[in-house]
Formats: structure tokens, C-alpha cells, sequence
């Protein structure tokens, strides 16, 4: 507990303001015990003055009341007079003589007169028991008489003491006061300390899930919440059945190194091994009465007392918390409680981050199910089209008579057929194209090439489409275009893709090719007067398996792979693509291209 | 007057058949290799005109066997036209770069390979 060595600032701050009300409750202390020093010499001289006051009055009053009966020797009158003084109960004893002939004389039970005679010391308070009054009575020409009165100092002396006690009692109880008040303030401000620490923790817990990190913040703050002077947050590992020493505070790398080489399990007779057990906090108030401690070098590096905390959870053993003192003695009810929280908090922790680790174990699960899933489906469609490959072109043979003429009839089921294989086999190609893009397995083939080429290609390879469905095919390419370099083989499937949609949903009107060039990109747009596409639509289109209007997939055939394929080639060669739409008056494909693409990108 | 020979070199059974139906029936006399090493062996042996190289074959591919052939100066003036597989980006760079003179990707429509191979054989 003592503040020699303090790790840390905070530490160090608290323990300075605690000194300096040490210092002023000190301080107080002193200046009350002075004042009521004061207070009761003020009372006694105050006492004794009354007294003395009181005895000058009597005196005063024998003065000018007895030299009458003095003269005549009138016994009755002086003895009421001595009865009447008697009635003060501190007057102990009285004595009036006439020339040394004593002529009433009255003593109060129970003292004794050589005492009374022989007290003469001045003041009560420096030992006197009785204070001793006497004058000399004038009653007649050179007649003298004498009265003698002894007051006991007892009354006064009960009196001067029992203010003595009150203002003592008075100055314990505002002492007291302050102590408590201060004790109260310190309980205060650990608490407040306390509850910042929890505070911060229980943020750190639920925000981070580097485990590491929090768990050194709880070692930390239990430590110095505790006021001991090292801790360890241990991890219970399943598979080992050990401690394993996950964080540490206020240790050296050899003693946590110790810690991990001891590998020491719920069955050692560890403060930890015990808890665990117990399932409850577990003391050990100094390590020299624990001769055979398993750990030896805890002892060795000068630690004493320890408390342990199991860390669970629902019965499941997630760890322990331990802190160590080099004081000896035993651990508060709240120090435990206090431990007992940052083991609740610890466990969340570890729980979190072991949560963490399955979930991050899962993604990666995942991610290789879904490459095999990708690269499933890329055999598998290979694999379909070799047959398909067959189909196509043995009908494609008997179509042109290679076996023989064929009758018109058969001739018109067979180019059915054929139409209906090719439709079949763009379908795989699609599935492929996305399963090898999925699976990584799409590599663009960089070469240099002309996009009037690509455009020119493309136009081509659908002019019979357009010619069929009476649509006017147009393209604006500029002659002075820069050479190119990326995949031309995709770059024309993507404008084909673009051109074979457009015409397809068009019934009439036409289609429209443009091409630009500047800041070293193409931008390429494929527009159309088909229905267009609503906004809704618009958003999902270049998403897999989405077509604008479910309705036009069974009526106008294709997989809805296709922008998806076109997406992901435009911006594997680094462009953009998207759709500019008016439902009712068309839509127009626009993508950007570099004309200069020298790295592939994967996202 | 002697025909044109044509080696075919596939492994698969339908491919075979139906380049040789569409070419006999074009006027061609046909040869036919299973795997590599038969492809190289009648290139050397027959004599043909032209060849057709399907790329996926069981014993070494197809750019090997042309490597092979276009190694022997007295065969690598015979066009070889490489049949390759769209499923594998890049197989066209390969076919050129092992010698070939021409490809068409499988699969393929018998018109057009007949388009191309008449390119090669004027």
C-alpha cells in the first residue's frame, strides 16, 4: 500500500493529494487541541475568580455584619451566621475567634481539620485540595476577632473537569468528523475513479476487438484500482488445460516468461488453481506462510499477498485474473468486488474476440467454398459444351447437306434446333465467363488494338440481327482515334453484349454506336428507342441473374448474366459502366475505357 | 488429280468425325491423329497440306506437337491452324507463340473452319 515506488503518474498524483490532506487534517487536529487548551485555562482561571469572588463576598459580609455580636459575644447570631454560610456547599469548615478564643467553630462531615489546617497552597489548580480564607474582624477599640473559612476545591475541580470533558469530547467528535468526512471524500474519489475506469473499459470491450489491447487496459486499471503493485490476465487453453499469461502489469519479461514456463492448471495449488476451484475470489495474505508454493519465483521477486478471480461464464473457464501485492495482509471485500467486475469485463473480452476468430475462420470457409464453387461451375460448363460442340455441328453439316439433301421440313426443325444449341451454349458461355471471374480465374489478355476495329467487328457480327428486325444500325467513330492497348477479344464481347441487348429489346427505331476519345479515355455508348428502363430497374440491372422486367426475360430469352459479365470486363480494364434511361424513349449503355490499360485490376 | 491432305489432330471422337465429314465432303483427303505424338509422327510421315491442332490433347498439347513440327525444316512451311478452347483466355498468344499460323476457338461452326482453312490452302 505504500506509495515508495509508484508506476504511474496517476498513481503518483493521487497519492500526493492524499498526503497533503493527511497533512491538513494534522494540521487541524493541532489547532483545535490548542484552542480547547485555551478554552479550559480561560475556565479555570474563570472558576477559580468566581470563587475567589464568592469567599471575598462572605468575608465582606463578616466584615460588616459580626462586629456587633463580636462585642457582645452573641453566640446565637454568629452561629447563624456560620449556618448560613455553611449552606455554600463547598464551605467545608468556619471558625470565628475573639482574641484567639474560639468562640463557634462548624466542620463538614467527613474531612479532616489538620488537613484542613495545613493546606495552604494558593491555587486550586496547582494541587491545592482546599482553599483557606481568613480576616480579621474589627468590633471595638483595638478589639480584634477572626473568621476562617476552608472551601473545598472538589466542587470546583468537578465543575473545571466536566468542562474539561465536554470540550474534549467536542474536539474528539469534530476530529472525528473530519476524518470520516475525509475518509468518505477518499472512498468518493476511488469510487468516481472506479467507475471512470469501468467506464473506459467497458468502452474499450465492446469497441475493440484487438483482445490484446483491452485486456492490458483492464491489468492496468485493476492493479491500480487495487492498489497492488502487478497483475496477469491469464487465458485458459483448452487444448493444454494451462494458464497461459495473456497480459501482465508491473512484472519484468523473465517473470512473465517464469509464468509461461511453469504451466501450472486448475489442479496446481495456485491462488488461481484455488479460485478456479472455488469459483469464487481467492486469497493468499503472504506467501511466507506458504513455504511450498508451486510458483516459487512469485515469492522470489518479492510479492507477498495475492488475490485471484476466476474468469467464467457460464460455467465455461475462460481464465483468471491475479494481482500481487509486496505488502502483506489481506485484501478488502471491495478490492474483490472491484476484481470481480474487471473478471466480468475480461471475459467479455476474450469472448469477443474468440467470436471474432470463428467468425473471421468462417468468412475464409466461405470464401474458398465459394471458389470452389466458381471453379465447379467453370469445369462443369466446359465440360457441357464438348457435347454441345457435337449437336451444333453435326446439325450444322446435315443442314448443308454434307449426309445427303434434306427435306425442306426437316431442314426448318434442324435450324431450330441449331437457333436453340446456340442460345444453349451462349447460356454456358455466360455461366463461365462470371464462374471464372468469380474464381479469379479471368485474365485479360493486354495487347494493342484499334477500337474502330472493335467497333467495325461488333457492327458486323450483328447486322443480320438489326436487317431482320428492321432496325437502322449507326455508328460515329473518329477516324484519328489513338492505338489502344487492352483485352480486344473482351472488349468486343462487351460492345457485342451491349448491341445484341439493344437491338433485342428494340422494335423499332434504331441503334446507335458513339465513340470519343479524350483525356486518355474512350467513352463508348450503345443507344437505343427500345422501352427503356426504370429508374428502380436501372439500379439492378448490372447485378447477376437481373433483368430489367422478369416479364422480358421469358419473352426475350438471356441468362442476365451478360451486364454483369460487361461490368466486371470494363472494370477489370480500370472503366466504368453505366445506363442513362427515359421509360418509353430509349436507353443509352455508356462506358468508359483508359486507352491505355497496362495492369489488370481485380478490385 | 491428287487431293489435298489435311491432318486432323483430335482426340475427341464427334470433333474427329465431323471435320472429317465436312472436309471428305469438301474434296480433302483426311488423316486422322488421337494424341500428340501421332500428330507429329504422321506430319512427318504423310505429308499433309494443311493441319488442324486441337490444343487439349492426352499426351502432350497441342502447342508442343506444333513446336515439334515447326522444329523440322522440311514440315514448318505446313500451315497449322490451332483449335482452341474459349474456356482458356490467352490460348490464342500460346498458339501463336508456339508457331501456329492461325486458330479458331472451339467450339466452332464447320462453315467458318471451312472458311479458314480455304484461306490457308490458296
Amino acid at each position: 500500500m505504500t506509495n515508495a515506488h509508484s508506476p504511474t503518474p496517476a498513481r503518483k498524483t493521487r497519492s500526493v493529494s492524499r498526503r497533503f490532506s493527511y497533512a491538513f487534517i494534522g494540521i487541524g487536529t493541532l489547532i483545535l487541541i490548542a484552542f480547547a487548551a485555551v478554552g479550559i485555562v480561560f475556565n479555570i482561571i474563570l472558576i477559580e475568580g468566581e470563587l475567589e469572588t464568592r469567599l471575598d463576598k462572605v468575608m465582606q459580609l463578616a466584615r460588616t455584619n459580626l462586629p456587633t455580636p463580636l462585642k457582645n459575644l452573641d453566640k446565637d447570631i454568629l452561629n447563624g451566621f456560620v449556618e448560613a454560610i455553611f449552606i455554600d456547599a463547598s464551605i467545608v469548615y468556619a471558625k470565628i475567634s475573639r482574641q484567639d478564643q474560639v468562640i463557634t467553630e462548624k466542620k463538614r462531615p467527613g474531612f479532616e481539620l489538620h488537613e484542613l489546617e495545613t493546606s495552604m497552597q494558593p491555587s486550586l489548580f496547582l494541587g491545592a485540595k482546599f482553599i483557606v480564607k481568613s480576616a480579621d474582624i474589627q468590633f471595638a477599640e483595638g478589639g480584634v476577632g477572626k473568621i476562617r473559612i476552608v472551601v473545598s476545591g472538589e466542587s470546583a475541580k468537578k465543575q473545571v473537569l466536566l468542562q474539561i470533558y465536554g470540550i474534549v469530547a467536542l474536539i474528539v467528535l469534530i476530529i472525528a468528523a473530519i476524518w470520516l468526512f475525509e475518509a468518505r471524500t477518499g472512498q468518493l474519489g476511488q469510487s468516481v475513479e472506479e467507475q471512470k475506469a469501468l467506464v473506459e473499459i467497458s468502452r474499450v470491450v465492446s469497441s475493440n476487438l484487438n483482445v490484446e489491447a483491452v485486456l492490458s487496459g483492464i491489468v492496468r486499471h485493476a492493479v491500480q484500482l487495487s492498489k497492488t503493485d502487478a497483475g496477469t490476465i491469464y487465458e485458459f487453453d483448452e487444448a493444454e488445460q494451462v494458464f497461459v499469461p495473456l497480459t501482465n502489469f508491473g512484472v519484468d519479461a523473465a517473470f512473465i516468461q517464469a509464468l509461461r514456463e511453469s504451466a501450472h492448471g486448475v489442479g496446481d495449488d495456485t491462488v488461481i488453481g484455488r479460485a478456479v476451484i472455488k469459483g469464487a475470489p481467492e486469497q493468499i495474505p503472504d506467501l511466507e506462510n506458504v513455504p511450498d508454493y508451486p510458483l516459487p519465483f512469485v515469492k522470489e521477486a518479492g510479492f507477498r499477498a495475492m488475490l485471484a478471480v476466476p474468469l467464467l461464464r457460464e460455467d465455461r473457464l475462460f481464465g483468471g485474473l491475479v494481482v500481487r501485492r509486496r505488502e502483506a495482509g489481506w485484501f478488502s471485500k471491495p478490492v474483490e468486488k472491484l476484481l470481480q467486475t474487471f473478471a466480468t469485463q475480461s471475459v467479455v473480452a476474450l469472448h469477443n474476440a474468440q467470436l471474432f476468430r470463428e467468425i473471421e475462420e468462417k468468412g475464409r470457409e466461405l470464401e474458398i467454398a465459394n471458389k470452389h464453387k466458381s471453379q465447379f461451375l467453370a469445369n462443369m460448363s466446359h465440360e457441357l459444351r464438348t457435347p454441345l460442340n457435337a449437336i451444333l455441328g453435326y446439325t450444322e453439316l446435315i443442314i448443308d447437306n454434307i449426309y445427303g439433301d434434306v427435306p425442306e421440313k426437316i431442314r426448318e426443325v434442324l435450324e431450330r434446333l441449331e437457333k436453340n444449341g446456340r442460345h444453349l451454349l451462349g447460356l454456358i458461355n455466360d455461366v463461365l465467363d462470371l464462374s471464372k471471374i468469380e474464381a479469379g480465374q479471368l485474365v485479360l489478355s493486354l495487347n494493342e488494338y484499334s477500337m474502330g476495329e472493335v467497333v467495325q467487328t461488333a457492327i458486323t457480327a450483328v447486322e443480320a440481327l438489326a436487317v431482320e428486325k428492321k432496325l437502322e444500325l449507326k455508328t460515329r467513330v473518329p477516324q484519328d482515334l489513338s492505338i489502344a492497348r487492352g483485352d480486344e477479344q473482351r472488349i468486343a464481347q462487351v460492345l457485342l453484349n451491349l448491341l445484341g441487348n439493344a437491338i433485342k429489346f428494340t422494335d423499332e427505331g434504331e441503334v446507335r454506336v458513339e465513340v470519343t476519345d479524350s483525356d486518355e479515355t474512350f467513352s463508348v455508348s450503345v443507344t437505343d428507342t427500345g422501352p427503356g428502363i426504370s429508374e428502380t430497374d436501372q439500379k439492378k440491372i448490372f447485378d447477376e441473374f437481373q433483368q430489367a422486367d422478369g416479364s422480358s426475360t421469358r419473352e426475350k430469352g438471356g441468362s442476365g448474366l451478360g451486364l454483369s459479365i460487361v461490368k466486371k470486363i470494363v472494370e477489370m480494364h480500370g472503366g466504368r459502366i453505366w445506363v442513362e434511361s427515359d421509360v418509353g424513349k430509349g436507353s443509352t449503355f455508356r462506358f468508359t475505357l483508359p486507352v491505355r490499360v497496362d495492369r489488370q485490376r481485380d478490385e | 488429280m491428287m487431293k489435298t491432305k489435311i491432318l486432323v489432330i483430335e482426340d475427341n471422337e464427334d470433333n474427329r468425325r465431323i471435320v472429317r465429314d465436312l472436309l471428305t465432303n469438301a474434296g480433302y483427303e483426311v488423316i486422322e491423329a488421337v494424341t500428340g505424338q501421332e500428330g507429329v509422327t504422321a506430319a512427318e510421315t504423310q505429308g499433309p497440306e494443311l493441319i488442324l491442332m486441337d490444343i487439349q490433347l492426352p499426351d502432350f498439347d497441342g502447342y508442343e506437337a506444333t513446336r515439334r513440327i515447326k522444329a523440322n525444316p522440311t514440315l514448318s512451311a505446313i500451315p497449322i491452324i490451332a483449335v482452341t478452347s474459349y474456356a482458356l483466355s490467352g490460348d490464342d498468344v500460346k498458339a501463336f507463340e508456339a508457331g501456329c499460323n492461325a486458330y479458331v476457338t472451339k467450339p466452332f461452326s464447320p462453315r467458318e473452319l471451312l472458311a479458314k482453312i480455304r484461306e490457308y490452302l490458296q
